[in-house]
């Protein structure tokens, strides 16, 4: 029981591991957003937006 | 080859030596041994008639051994001083040889004389030691002694090249050697005689005879017999190979000789009941085997007496074998020639493995119960030796017994070494095999028994080279690192303390399926530079943050020089879908008042080891856990040994 379930565990992380290098999947990667629509459309370089908009401030 | 015909001086039928070699023939209507000298023939007196033994092999019977064919002309029987007796048959070739041919316990054994190489002197019997290797013999590989004993010309039949006397006794000592090597040294002379061989089959010799069918025929036959003691009924399970047998009627101790039941003595009542019941038949790895005896036997150990049971199998097409239960745990046993056995230290090895000893103490049968093929009764006692590597346990026995020529004037020991190759056996096995259940569970850890998660390291190791091997291909196919942006951004001075600046780069192209690699390097020197980053996709807005912290420290402190952080540091990310992408960063120093320059490179498709380690921990959290599960259960094992030991890791599932 322990063989299979180690051997399924180990073929997921093998898996796992093989896709990332792949793809470029990275697990120390930092956080990821989106900008609203109307940040894009509008300019997203104001202090005001990352301060207040965005980030919810820093 | 001369014949000599002449007339029997007992009773005068003719006999015939049809041998140049033979000594002695003997008279087939009168049993007399008549042995032949210069001048006339000479009656040594009659023979006992032989025991029937079942044995396939009869005067007469013909093969061939290394390719020169030979005819079985004798056969004389001999007794054991321990019971039981034993066939050796003489094989006249037709180039000349005389060869040996011993049966013993179903198995055979063909020996040639040697003579003693010159200069070669061998030990007395008296010297002689079990165990010991007998230098300066004619043969490739050692031979130690595995038996020393006293043997008694009991029968024979046809001719024998030796001068044979009834009721003759002399000493012996059986050799035992790697490549199922065997020898006797016979002290029936001085220097003694010296014959060399191996053990065989019946297919080696090129022996196919038609009494081996009726033989099995007969011997699976159980005799029906009635106890001298009490009158009550008794079978004899294996009747020409049992020597000694327990009354299940009124427990007494039976002695047998050629199927004639003598009572010895009353037996106390049992001290154990056996948990597979005498009689039962069971399938065990080499056939079914029927538990003809048990017995109960102890070791005393630091003041406390341990006890197992051990019951003995016996199918005649296999011969005997063992079930040995001990707290619980089941172990099935079969004899290994001594001489295949090599003992050093506190190792043994056999068939190229080594064992390492578990346990060196005195056992003494405390109760026996059935059949048994030699004379066992309780009180006997053996120095026994037990070596590991699960799931097999080697077994020495060695046992002395004392016997008395000339009246009682001279008492001399023999012996023997008896090797048991022992295979642990699961309880759920042995109730399959032998129909019984409810048999107790064991609670601790046997000495061989195997540790049944030791593949977890077979399968470690595999599937960390597959990792490896993946990543290598990856690394490979992934093409090399490409920098998609670079440039050196100068930082005005911060408006004050907790103040920031921002930086937009111009629009660069970053490509799908390849990580990110952000490399700040500032010219700091004990002081900081914090940036804050961002990927913004210019057209789909989506924004990967990452972190800059470059900070470094130097100095000298009590002379000696120091350092700490680096002019650089990066961040990576995750792929990002390709597109136009724009950097922002916002920064911080600790030197606000003065501006601050940072070279900021952007690569992708960069090779990071994070991931491969992250792999590698995963796949070995498991057998780490079951690295200290594994000790654990090796210091059970161990607890139990009388020479402790570590952790031992050959076992397999």
């Amino acid at each position: 029981m322990l063989k299979k379930l180690y051997t399924l565990f180990a073929i997921g992380v093998v898996s796992l591991y093989s896709m990332a290098a792949m793809f470029g999947w990275e697990i120390t990667g930092g956080s990821r957003r989106q900008l609203p629509p109307d940040a894009r459309q509008n300019g997203y370089r104001s202090f005001h937006f990352w301060h207040y908009g965005l980030h919810g401030g820093k | 080859m001369s014949v000599l015909v002449a007339n029997c001086p007992s009773c005068g039928a003719p006999v015939e030596f049809k041998s140049g070699q033979s000594i002695v023939v003997i008279c087939s209507y009168c049993r007399s041994a008549v042995a032949r000298t210069d001048r006339e023939l000479k009656d040594l007196g009659k023979v006992a008639e032989l025991v029937e033994t079942g044995s396939p092999l009869d005067v007469g019977l013909r093969g061939k051994w290394k390719d020169v064919p030979f005819e079985l002309t004798g056969r004389a029987q001999l007794g054991h001083e321990m019971g039981g007796q034993w066939d050796e048959w003489y094989a006249t070739f037709s180039n000349g040889w005389l060869g040996w041919l011993a049966e013993a316990q179903g198995r055979f054994y063909i020996t040639f004389q040697y003579p003693i190489p010159e200069g070669v002197q061998l030990p007395s019997f008296e010297q002689l030691q079990l165990g010991q290797q007998v230098p300066g013999l004619p043969w490739p590989t050692p031979l130690m002694v595995a038996e020393t004993g006293r043997a008694t010309a009991l029968g024979a039949k046809g001719e024998i090249p030796y001068l044979l006397t009834p009721g003759a006794t002399y000493y012996y000592a059986d050799l035992s050697g790697a490549d199922s090597a065997f020898g006797t040294l016979d002290y029936n002379e001085t220097p003694p005689l010296v014959f060399l061989g191996q053990q065989v089959t019946l297919a080696d010799l090129g022996i196919t005879t038609t009494r081996a069918p009726e033989r099995e025929e007969r011997r699976v036959g159980a005799a029906q017999l009635s106890c001298p003691h009490c009158g009550g009924p008794l079978e004899l399970r294996a009747p020409d190979k049992t020597e000694r047998v327990t009354c299940p009627n009124c427990n007494s101790l039976l002695d047998v000789n050629q199927g004639q039941l003598q009572f010895l003595k009353a037996l106390e009542k049992p001290s154990f009941q056996p948990v597979i019941p005498i009689g039962t038949s069971g399938d065990v790895p080499e056939g079914k085997m029927t538990v003809i005896g048990a017995m109960s036997r102890s070791v005393t150990i630091e003041g406390t007496q341990y006890f197992w049971s051990e019951y003995l199998l016996y199918n005649p097409q296999i011969g005997f074998r063992w079930l040995v239960q001990s707290d619980e745990q089941w172990n099935y046993v079969r004899a290994v020639p001594p001489g295949e056995v090599t003992e050093s230290g506190k190792s043994a090895k056999y068939q190229h493995q080594y064992y390492r000893m578990f346990q060196d103490a005195q056992c003494n049968v405390e109760c026996v119960l059935g059949e048994f093929y030699w004379k066992v009764e309780a009180g006997e006692k053996v120095r026994g030796v037990d070596y590991i590597r699960p799931p097999y346990m080697l077994s020495k026995e060695v046992s002395t017994v004392y016997v008395t020529d000339d009246g009682g004037k001279q008492r001399r020991t023999t012996g023997e070494i008896n090797w048991s190759l022992g295979t642990y056996v699961p309880v759920p096995q042995i109730e399959k095999a032998f129909s019984v259940s409810g048999l107790p569970r064991p609670s601790n850890v046997a000495p061989n028994q195997p540790y049944k998660y030791g593949w977890i390291y077979k399968y470690w190791i595999i599937f960390l080279l597959i990792t490896l091997l993946a990543g290598f291909f990856t690394f490979i196919v992934s093409g090399s690192t490409k920098e998609v942006f670079s440039q050196t951004v100068n930082f005005a001075p911060l408006p004050n303390e907790d103040g920031t600046q921002v930086f937009f780069s111009e629009p660069f192209q970053l490509e799908g399926r390849r990580n990110i690699e952000v490399v700040g390097e500032s010219p700091v020197q004990n002081t900081w530079v914090y940036l804050e980053g961002d990927l913004i996709n210019d057209e789909t807005g989506v924004v990967q943050s990452f972190p800059i912290d470059i900070s470094y420290y130097q100095g000298v402190e009590d002379g000696e020089a120091w350092s700490e952080g680096g002019q650089t540091d990066s961040a990576y990310t995750s792929s990002m879908p390709a597109g136009r992408y724009v950097l922002r960063l916002e920064g911080q120093w600790e030197k606000w008042q003065q501006p601050a320059v940072v070279t900021v490179k952007i690569e992708q498709n960069v090779p990071h080891g994070f991931n491969l380690l992250a792999a590698l921990i995963g796949l070995s959290i498991v057998p780490a856990i079951m690295v200290f599960y594994h000790i654990s259960f090796e210091r059970r094992r161990w607890s139990e040994s009388m020479f402790g030991g570590g952790d031992d890791s050959d076992d397999d599932d």
